[in-house]
């Protein structure tokens, strides 16, 4: 009963009520601007609220977070540039529904989703907090080393028409991703002796030059065209078609969760991971993926608003930050006179549960706002190209510079925008790029780290792997995926007499 | 033409003579940048957040916090060596900069700056993972000789905390142990409590809420004494003397800045910087911490600077850590 009240601590106060309200709006508008990241808003806001109590800081923090996940997928949808790299899988076939006139729509199964989603995520924070958080605990080095493997098979899913062109760009990002200072021994890599290289290449700016800028170049080869001219008739999704996805966002809900509570793997992860899975398991799609499926929308984006539910699970049982944002907000804390860690769950439940209540507060404020002015939003798409080119470019460039307040991230945006037109033009998708980018560090550091424990011993690796449950269902996974998008398993499916599927 | 040239640099010179002496009368004249080496959150940062409003208050100026993060540090480093030295730009920084010449990092490290304060430092703690057969030093390292290399320590690469705590006890004794790199101390404490990792050299702040909780254990404090926040647990320097040399040892948090900067304005951002140390604030988070308060400032400061950076480079470099020898940059032996 008493978690109740702590619960409804931020519904019954008008302040903190507004608080989250007004955090979940700039969240979302943050959220929607590339380069402008939730993670930069809420180091920020901890400048920013360091003299307030923690109630309104936290408020502030939670309605950021959660509406700037969400609104990525607002530009993802709109002109194929996520605000977010949770919103990458978003844009994949939400930018397509754009292109035919169905923009209110795809933001509104965008809105809802995020919705449901969030409220997946929030419940299992709820009710198995603990038990999450002890089972994200028992992912080893090697466990992480598979879960990135896994990510890079997405390149499948990805790579559009010729599965080659994907995996070199696959590769290729895997490459821009070593760049920089070595994560595990400051030794340089690909740096050519610049200490500007050190930091590596921004992974934003690479994302929003190969999104916006290659976008905004593919788009002037037909200016003259008049742009599609959008249907808003209906913006809620009806209730039959909510029920329909039902069975796919909680699968997706669910990977989302827990993905979100690993320490280390956060929303953009989930969302790529939530796509794939949607195009596995659905049988016939009204449309194919990538040509504006719904499906595609609904996966990436429940997974990665439940990623936010995810990544508190960690921090409010143990400490220890689910993903960047969460880690930041434990310095939040700390500033605030509070120890997150083990001890705070019992020591101070009131925190626990006013998180909890401050959570979905802003999920319903991002509903809210989500479906609020989609009408003007979608008019957008409709401008005329000669005056919304200018204005990809524009964003494009202040949210690469937003990045790091630096100017040679400009450069590389516009670089890799230039790039990424002629990689377009010749067939190669991007989508894999940003892929090998996200997952480089994740793979690169695991699996030296797992290799590292057993000696060098790449037996030990395996026999570790066939030991633990854990890993032998991850490296399933990884075999059962790779072998399914070989010639092997036709020849297989066939010889069982089982019919195969397109 | 020649005498005009003259003339000119003279009237110059005087000019920023002069301009120099209003400016530090004045100081602060305008908002003061304070460069955060690490991230938002993190306890750099939260030390510079907790004290720096305090010390604005003795200054009468706006001291505008930013994290420049990256490089270990060496690029917020850079940045406040490439500013004009008028006391505009202080450097919030930890330890990290005094291992930058011998790991290769580059060749500007805290001589070219002048220490405010050196605000507080961290006491190192060994903990171990629950299920770990061990429970003291003795019965670790014991445990650690008759199993070469099946020990797994966790690191932060080389140069971190973990790394030198690691080689001061290897200096002493036969410690065949395997280190796994993690990005931090956060992520690593994360695998030693998911058994990924056995042992880790860790900073008692960062590990102490974990403690508390009976998630992981604690083995030995790395200092001469015990600490307050831990009243039963033993101190290396005590159980095993031959170690009570090398401490008090710990990273360290510090206000800096650059070389050069007027010594009026050095005065007051010292003189400001120590009320704010002595803040309830400051001390309460530090207290929670489990950090040790330093405040030191001037000569003391700057002889704590010479003898960590004595300390720490030998120590690495004779564990061969590091990628230059200490004695190339003159940096004595301890």
């Amino acid at each position: 009963m008493q978690a109740l009240e702590y619960f409804l601590i931020p519904w019954l106060d008008l302040k903190l009520l507004f608080l989250v309200a007004a955090g979940t709006f700039a969240g979302v508008y943050v959220g929607a601007i590339p380069g402008l990241s939730v993670t930069m808003a809420v180091s920020i806001l901890i400048g920013f609220t360091f003299t307030w109590d923690v109630y309104p800081a936290l408020c502030l923090m939670v309605g950021i977070f959660m509406g700037g996940v969400y609104g990525g997928s607002r530009t993802a949808i709109l002109l194929n540039i996520p605000g977010a790299p949770s919103a990458i899988a978003t844009a994949m076939d939400g930018y397509p529904l754009a292109q035919k006139g169905q923009a209110g729509e795809a933001i509104g199964i965008a809105t809802v989703m995020s919705f449901v989603g969030g409220l997946i995520g929030i419940i299992v924070l709820a009710i198995a907090a603990p038990t999450v958080s002890e089972f994200a605990l028992v992912f080893q080095p090697r466990d992480y080393m598979l879960l990135a493997v896994l990510g890079i098979l997405l390149v499948g899913s990805l790579s559009g028409e010729s599965l080659v062109k994907g995996i070199f760009a696959g590769a290729m990002g895997l490459l821009i991703g070593t760049v920089g200072l070595d994560p595990l021994t400051a030794e340089e890599r690909f740096t050519f002796g610049l200490t500007g290289l050190w930091g590596g290449i921004s992974f934003i700016a690479v994302m929003i030059g190969m999104f916006g800028v290659s976008e905004a170049l593919m788009q002037l080869h037909h200016v003259d065209k008049t742009a599609v001219k959008q249907k808003i008739s209906r913006i809620v999704p009806n209730w039959a078609s909510i029920r329909r996805y039902l069975p796919l966002s909680l699968q997706t809900s669910s990977i989302g969760v827990l993905i979100g509570a690993l320490p280390g793997t956060g929303g953009d992860i989930a969302a790529l991971m939530a796509y794939d899975h949607a195009k596995r398991v659905t049988r016939n799609p009204e449309v194919p993926f990538g040509q504006g499926a719904k499906e595609g929308l609904v996966a990436p984006e429940t997974a990665n608003n439940a990623a936010v539910g995810g990544a508190f699970i960690p921090m409010l049982t143990l400490g220890i930050p689910g993903d960047a944002v969460t880690a930041i907000m434990i310095g939040a804390l700390y500033i605030h006179g509070l120890n997150p860690g083990p001890m705070l769950m019992i020591e101070q439940p009131q925190m626990f549960w006013f998180i909890t209540g401050a959570l979905v507060l802003a999920n319903i404020f991002m509903l809210i706002f989500g479906l609020t002015g989609i009408r003007i939003f979608t008019k957008i798409v409709e401008m005329p190209r000669t005056v919304l080119i200018p204005l990809i470019l524009l964003l494009s460039i202040v949210g690469a510079y937003a990045v790091n307040n630096s100017i040679s991230d400009v450069y590389w945006m516009l670089g890799f925008g230039v790039l990424g037109y002629f990689m377009k033009s010749y067939g190669y998708q991007l989508g894999p790029v940003i892929l090998g980018v996200i997952l480089s560090r994740l793979l690169d550091e695991n699996w030296r780290r797992a290799i590292i424990s057993e000696q060098g011993s790449i037996a030990g690796l395996f026999k570790g792997m066939l030991t633990s449950p854990l890993s032998l269902v991850l490296l399933a996974t990884v075999v059962l995926i790779f072998v399914s998008q070989t010639p092997l398993w036709r020849c297989v499916r066939g010889k069982l007499g089982l019919e195969s599927r397109p | 033409m020649k005498k005009t040239l003259v003339k000119f640099a003279a009237m110059a010179a005087l000019g920023a003579v002069m301009g120099t002496a209003a400016f530090a009368q004045d100081y602060p004249a305008k908002e003061i940048q304070g460069i955060i080496q690490w991230g938002a959150g993190g306890s750099t940062d939260t030390v510079m957040r907790t004290v720096t409003p305090h010390a604005e208050k003795v200054l009468g100026g706006k001291v505008v916090m930013k994290n420049m993060t990256g490089g270990v540090g060496a690029i917020a480093t850079k940045f406040v060596y490439a500013q004009n030295p008028d006391g505009y730009a202080l450097l919030m920084g930890a330890e990290n900069p005094l291992l930058y010449k011998v790991m290769g990092l580059g060749d500007i490290d805290y001589s070219e700056f002048t220490p405010i304060n050196i605000l507080a430092r961290g006491v190192p703690i060994l903990v171990a993972n629950n299920d770990a057969p061990f429970d003291t030093f003795d019965e670790m390292v014991e445990y650690i000789q008759a199993h070469p290399n099946e020990v797994k320590f966790g690191s932060t690469g080389p140069g971190g905390l973990p790394s030198v705590v690691t080689s001061m006890i290897a200096s002493k004794i036969e410690l065949p142990v395997t280190q796994v790199p993690y990005d931090g101390d956060g992520p690593a404490l994360t695998a030693l409590q998911g058994g990924a990792v056995d042992v880790m050299p860790a900073v008692l702040g960062a590990s102490i809420e974990a403690i508390r909780g009976g998630r992981i254990k604690a083995i030995t404090l790395i200092d001469n004494k015990p600490t307050e926040v831990l009243p039963d647990l033993p101190a290396l320097g005590e159980t095993h003397p031959e170690y009570a040399d090398y401490f008090p040892w710990g990273p360290f948090f510090g206000v800096f800045v650059k070389n050069g900067t007027p010594e009026d304005v050095v005065a007051k951002l010292t003189e400001a910087y120590a009320e704010g140390a002595k803040s309830e604030d400051f001390v309460k988070l530090m207290a929670d911490r489990g950090y040790i308060i330093e405040s030191l400032s001037g000569q003391e400061a700057q002889d704590f600077l010479t003898k960590w950076q004595s300390l720490t480079t030998w120590l690495l470099h004779d564990a061969g850590q590091t990628k230059a020898s200490p004695e190339e940059f003159g940096i004595p032996k301890p």
